[in-house]
């Protein structure tokens, strides 16, 4: 090895050579003599055979040389590699690569100059030293051949070099037209050869995702879409948009609409959906964008440049209205045969338990009855018949429904009241007619039980008559506060996300009203963040910011302040930095409340983002510890939970974190550390939250056992879990003289069975991948309330724990056939696997068992058809899927 | 809050001789079920180290991308903020001495001397009945320091010199059997000391060490790595010695047993060392497990009439089950050697449980060469020595044979108080070793 440090141009060059040499020469000296020896004949015959090409490269005549460089590339070219080494033929051309080097920038410009180049570029691949890039510059300086001939690993080694390169050229804002050409005769290699991966990183290293789409076929634009999508999660902004919008881009042109939609739905962009709905012509697959849009709870309207056609452009909205939901899951539950109503009795199964604590039960009535109420109302939410509210006059003496009603005490009766909504769940005119009833009675608590009914009768569906609104509305002004408030936080409910007009120019006056008690103008900033959730209305945030302004400094420390700010803080659900002008003005708020709406802002803002640095932010504000009477904490470490619940790595890192807040956090982070586990796995039960939860449950603060109570009910919410509900159990027989910390466990088992284990309060679905605002913003509310357990929900406004409502959806696959009529097919459901960048196409579920729909899904649960004879016109099977019939099935003999 | 402040102490105060009765509100006398309800059934098994909790969760897809590094990078986040977190509070209010209190205060509880005893059944949360070497069976409370989730009945246990309750437990439960087999010490031998054997190493390189350090090259081809490669072929043709160098150049947990050591005395103790043995190798994982001569457990299935037989051929039967029956191994790999494969069962040779069959065949003529080379490598050899003569002799020379000619050609040369090798001192070693090899019979007299 006596390579010359040859005359290269560049100061740099003579340094690098120095660098190559030290390191590499001694050694090599001392290897190459005992190479010798090693060697068996062959390999010294290939030896001796590539050192006389060498040496013939070097050679005056051309034609010598050009037969030598042509064998020389044979050999490399053939040589078949090991995955453990490096092929031979490198390896013996090793100890020449700086004579070639040196010879290559003494010959003249011709053909055989640009054969030389290529050689060396290979060579460079096992040679060159860290951060030269020898590879690329003579990839460019040699002739443009097929890049793919040289094998996978030069492709790979080439790919890393451009990185690098594009890196300097940027910082230089040197031309990079050189590159992106072979960029493009790379990236068109990768997508052949299945490496859909290496080619979508290539581009997000230069930068110009744009060439993708050109280079995608039908055969992997599948594979590449997923890997964008899933990225995305993790790429910063606003490197993740330009993903998203690659990706859709990529699913229109191979017309994957059901994808290119859900991205449009990720991306918030309404102009997307649009256009989605008149790019497409198929009525069908219409039909499933629109349950689509249903299960995400956006509004939105489809006019005749969507839809041509009157009477199918009303069904199309109907299907968004989510009109049929009552319908398809009342189907699923005669299916699953759960219809019979369920008692709290069968709830509590009391009879488990050793004698003792049912006989001491009588502690506080009142409260036990409340209890109850609720639970009736969440096991049979939806099912339209129950044991307490619904049962036919005739079977108990006089008035029966009135009965249970009357067994409750005072505000108690709003609850009772309300819990019919609940059990009518969806069904709007069976509701309405029911409820009416209560509407003419002369106890104000019933009336607006009655209200908040309706309210919740109507969450999630939209009728074109507004019963609703319609009913509600006269109700605003009445004097009752109680009766406000039921007006109030029904129209929240029934308008979350509408974003109606109307509504805020009934409410918007109520926060500014001096003579209005706290509460209305609680729930009133409430109802409004809910109706404008992520919408970052600036009329109603003002709103919102005066009303804060002009609370009076007692006012402030009182525990319902706290909606105000996070009212405001919906109207900002998701958006990032829209919400910093906002952020702004609440650095001018009374102290007492400013760092408490700083928080909840910030959180809300960046609640399903993932954002690594909130999240330290927010950590940071956990790890001081305060004087007494400040509360600002709470809501960061909620926040932790809502902005990293995006993603599953953030999610298990947040259980983490959370882990160590308990271990070092004071008390009022103890309190909240249990919510925000439960947030994070909410209807999802995973056995470490779980051990943590019911390690927690038996604190000797009541504060936090009370919430890691509440937090394995919003686990275990509609799971039916066995443990939960056993842990459960032995805690109700536990706290059986302590009346709240059994209330809480009461609702908790009731959660556990909620619509006795067909729904969930996930905001997260299709796969994990979307995120419902109003369903997050109704748990959050309740998490807010949550924080100060004592005073909101045992206090006298126990019906926030109707704001779940929000987040209540079916757990279900419902297949439909063409005409939206239940089609009960076999599918295979099971644990979803991570597919992403794998290669061909891998099992997306493991551990599955076939069943016939309709089937429940669990968290992390997948489905897939087992059959071939229907083509489902969603990929993700979830919520409502239509099916067409298979063209090319054959029914097998 | 009186309920929720006696519910603490009862937590507290697990001991039972130890709890007051406080306050009037406490009517009934009876003990509370209380403290956490944990885990019910057996002990989670697939929970590695104390630290299961604290575990990172896997990140998809293995491949090299630049998914996966965005994801490594966000758990890199999380952790810094984790330590950032924890850095500052320790800063505010050191734990350590809090630590120290506690911990000191645990000791007082357990008492000193504790005796070991045998938990035998658990009753409920904090009650168990426990059995000591001597005596009879006592009924007694659990401490509720003792991590109740690794408490699994038969396990063994410390308990208090006095009132006998369970004060922690023993948690090193590794049959002591296992434990030496694990190779602590890496041997010397490396792939350099091997003479030929390239498409071998080359082979148990690609089924052996590839899957444990690359594991996303199988990923991204979409196949399963190989579980486990055997070795065959005549005697002393570097079976062994292959699987040594693998050991010395892995950092894998390399576990080795001769087949012969699976065969016990006992009834059912076989089995349970082979199980023993892939439980900690799936532990240490990633691992590899070496088990030699083979044949002595693993030949082929017949009536057998003793018990004896019967019991090596269940031997067998377990270590079918582990190399691929119901339970995953996941990184463990398995490697076979044995010099008569005609005689193992067919069961334990398909693929799946075992993938590759690598063939060590006699050495051929270049093989030899660099066999005496290695040999002679360090021998002071006189001028005269022509090793190519026995290079290109038509003997059949295992390596081994090779060795045993060097070594004996040295000790020849020792004999005459010659400070160097003579080539006649091989011609003799030869010889020797090749009259030996026969079996006493002269070379060349029936030839």
């Amino acid at each position: 090895m006596s390579p010359d440090p040859n005359s290269s141009s560049a100061g740099g060059g003579t340094r690098e050579e120095a660098s190559t040499k030290v390191p590499s020469k001694d050694p090599k000296k001392k290897k190459d003599e005992k190479k010798e020896e090693d060697l068996s004949d062959e390999d010294i015959a290939l030896k001796q055979q590539l050192e006389l090409y060498v040496e013939r490269a070097q050679d005056a005549d051309p034609g010598v040389q050009k037969l030598a460089l042509e064998s020389m590339r044979q050999e490399i070219r053939t040589s078949t590699s090991s995955m453990t080494s490096v092929p031979k033929p490198l390896k013996f051309l090793r100890p020449h690569y700086g004579t070639l080097k040196a010879y290559y920038e003494t010959m003249g410009d011709s053909d055989l100059k640009k054969l030389l180049a290529d050689i060396l570029s290979v060579l460079a691949l096992t040679m060159s030293a860290e951060g030269e890039r020898d590879s690329l510059k003579y990839r460019l300086l040699g002739s443009e051949g097929d890049i793919g001939s040289w094998g996978h690993e030069y492709v790979r080694n080439l790919a890393g070099e451009i990185a690098q390169e594009y890196g300097k050229r940027q910082s230089e804002e040197a031309p990079i037209d050189d590159l992106m050409e072979l960029v493009q005769q790379i990236v068109a290699f990768h997508m052949k050869h299945n490496a859909e991966p290496e080619a979508v990183d290539l581009l997000m290293e230069v930068e110009d995702l744009d060439l993708l789409v050109e280079h995608v076929d039908s055969t992997n634009f599948k594979r590449t879409c997923l890997y964008l999508t899933s990225s995305a999660r993790y790429l910063p902004g606003p490197d993740d948009i330009l993903v998203l919008d690659i990706a859709y881009m990529i699913d229109l042109k191979f017309e994957e609409f059901t994808n290119a939609l859900q991205i449009a739905l990720f991306l918030d962009n309404m102009q997307y959906v649009k256009q989605i709905f008149t790019t497409c012509d198929d009525l069908l697959r219409k039909k499933q964008f629109c349950y689509m849009l249903a299960r995400h709870g956006t509004a939105f309207e489809l006019d005749d440049e969507m839809v041509a056609d009157d009477d199918d452009r009303e069904a199309l909205q109907d299907i968004i209205n989510n009109t049929k939901l009552s319908e398809g899951y009342l189907n699923l539950a005669r299916d699953i045969e759960v219809m019979e109503a369920k008692s709290p009795e069968d709830i509590y199964k009391a009879h488990l338990l050793d004698g003792r604590a049912s006989a001491g039960a009588s502690v506080d009535s009142a409260r036990q009855n409340l209890a109850a109420t609720f639970v009736n109302a969440f096991v049979n939410a939806g099912f339209c018949q129950d044991k307490l509210m619904t049962v036919p006059s005739e079977s108990s003496s006089g008035g029966s429904s009135g009965n249970w009603l009357f067994k409750n005490k005072e505000h108690g009766k709003t609850s009772a009241a309300a819990s019919l909504g609940m059990i009518l769940l969806w069904d709007v005119d069976a509701g309405l007619a029911q409820i009416d009833k209560y509407f003419h009675s002369n106890d104000n608590h019933v009336i607006a039980g009655a209200l908040l009914g309706v309210g919740i009768v109507n969450c999630g569906i939209k009728n074109d008559c507004d019963p609703a609104l319609a009913l509600l509305a006269d109700y605003i002004g009445k004097e009752d506060a109680s009766i406000r408030i039921g007006a109030i936080m029904g129209l929240g409910l029934a308008y979350a996300g509408a974003q109606n007009e109307q509504i805020r120019s009934k409410l918007s006056p109520i926060l500014g009203d001096a003579k209005a008690p706290l509460d209305v103008i609680a729930f009133t900033a409430i109802s409004l963040g809910l109706i404008y959730v992520g919408s970052c209305n600036e009329e109603v945030a003002q709103a919102i910011i005066f009303a804060l302004m002009d609370r009076s400094e007692s006012e402030l420390g009182e525990p319902l302040t706290r909606l105000l700010p996070l009212g405001l803080g919906l109207l900002y659900l998701g958006k990032q930095e829209s919400v910093e002008a906002t952020a702004e003005v609440s650095k001018t708020f009374n102290e007492k409340i400013r760092k408490y709406c700083d928080m909840t802002l910030l959180s809300c803002a960046y609640a399903g983002t993932g954002n690594v640095l909130k999240v330290q932010n927010l950590l940071g504000h956990c790890a001081q510890h305060l004087e007494k009477g400040e509360t600002h904490q709470g809501p960061a470490v909620l926040g932790i939970a809502m902005v990293a619940m995006a993603e599953e790595l953030g999610l298990d890192m947040a259980i983490r974190s959370l882990e160590h807040l308990l271990q070092y956090g004071e008390q009022n982070i103890r309190r909240a550390v249990p919510l925000a586990l439960g947030l994070l796995c909410i209807s999802n039960p995973k056995v470490n939250v779980m051990d943590t939860l019911s390690r927690l449950s038996h604190d000797t603060d009541s504060d936090v056992a009370m919430a890691a109570v509440m937090s394995l009910g919003l686990i275990g919410a509609g799971t039916n879990n066995a443990r939960i509900a056993g842990m459960l159990r032995n805690l109700s027989s536990y706290y059986y003289k302590d009346a709240s910390l059994l209330f809480s466990v009461r609702i908790a088992q009731g959660l556990v069975h909620l619509g006795k284990g067909l729904l969930t309060l996930n905001p997260y679905h299709s796969e994990r991948f979307l995120l419902s605002p109003t369903a997050l913003a109704g748990i959050i509310t309740l998490l807010h309330a949550c924080l100060d357990m004592k005073t909101i929900i045992l206090g006298k406004y126990h019906y926030v724990l109707y704001f779940l409502v929000l987040a209540m959806q079916p757990r279900m696959l419902m297949t439909v056939d063409e005409n939206l009529k239940p089609l009960p097919v076999p599918v295979r459901v099971g644990q979803a696997v991570d597919v992403v960048g794998q290669a061909g196409r891998p099992k997306t579920i493991t551990g599955f068992q076939t069943h016939t729909t309709p089937v429940l899904l669990a968290a992390g649960d997948r489905a897939e058809l087992a059959t071939e004879k229907y083509i489902p016109l969603s990929p993700i099977l979830e919520g409502f899927v239509i099916l067409k019939e298979n063209p090319e099935y054959r029914e097998d003999q | 809050m009186g309920q929720g402040a006696s519910g603490g102490l009862n937590r507290q105060g697990g001991l039972p001789g130890d709890r007051k009765q406080d306050g009037g509100d406490k009517k009934d006398k009876k003990y509370e079920p209380a403290a956490p309800p944990a885990r019910v059934g057996r002990k989670q098994r697939k929970q590695k180290g104390p630290e299961a909790a604290a575990r990172l969760p896997t990140v998809t897809p293995l491949s090299k991308c630049k998914l996966r590094l965005l994801k490594l990078e966000r758990i890199k986040d999380y952790l810094l903020m984790e330590e950032e977190f924890v850095s500052n509070q320790e800063r505010l209010k050191p734990q350590e001495e809090k630590n120290e209190e506690d911990r000191s205060k645990v000791d007082d509880l357990r008492g000193s001397p504790m005796s070991v005893g045998n938990l035998e059944e658990l009753i409920d949360e904090n009650h168990a009945i426990v059995s000591s070497s001597v005596g009879p069976e006592y009924y007694v409370g659990i401490l509720s320091f003792v991590d109740k989730d690794q408490l699994e009945p038969g396990c063994a246990i410390l308990m208090h010199n006095k009132v006998l309750s369970v004060v922690g437990l023993l948690q090193d439960e590794v049959d002591p059997m296992v434990s030496v087999m694990k190779v602590e010490k890496a041997p010397l031998e490396s792939y350099a000391d091997i003479g030929g054997l390239d498409a071998q190493i080359q082979e148990i390189k690609e089924a052996v060490e590839l899957p444990l350090t690359h594991p996303e090259l199988y990923e991204d081809i979409g196949i399963k790595p190989p579980k486990g490669v055997i070795l065959y072929g005549e005697p002393g043709t570097g079976k062994t010695l292959l699987a040594k160098a693998v050991a010395n150049s892995t950092s894998a947990t390399f576990l080795r047993v001769v087949g012969s050591e699976l065969i016990q005395k006992y009834l059912g103790d076989g089995p349970k060392l082979v199980r023993e043995l892939f439980r900690v190798a799936d532990d240490l994982s990633p691992s590899i497990v070496f088990i030699d001569e083979i044949d002595a457990i693993g030949t082929k299935r017949y009536d057998a009439h003793s018990g004896g037989e019967r019991e090596i051929q269940r031997t067998m039967l377990e270590l079918l089950n582990q190399l691929d029956g119901f339970d995953s191994r996941g990184d463990v790999k398995v490697i076979l050697a044995t010099n008569r494969i005609e005689s193992l069962d067919p069961a334990l040779l398909r693929p799946g449980r075992i993938d590759r069959k690598i063939e060590f065949p006699l050495p051929d003529i270049k093989t030899r060469r660099r066999i005496f080379q290695i040999h002679t490598s360090r021998m002071t050899l006189a001028d005269d020595v022509n090793l190519e003569e026995f290079v290109m002799t038509k003997d059949e020379f295992s390596g081994a044979d090779i060795k045993a000619i060097c070594t004996e050609a040295g000790l020849l040369a020792l004999r005459e108080r010659r400070m160097k090798v003579t080539h006649v001192d091989f011609k003799k070693a030869k010889e020797k070793v090749m009259f030996k090899k026969k079996e006493g019979v002269p070379e060349g007299l029936y030839m």
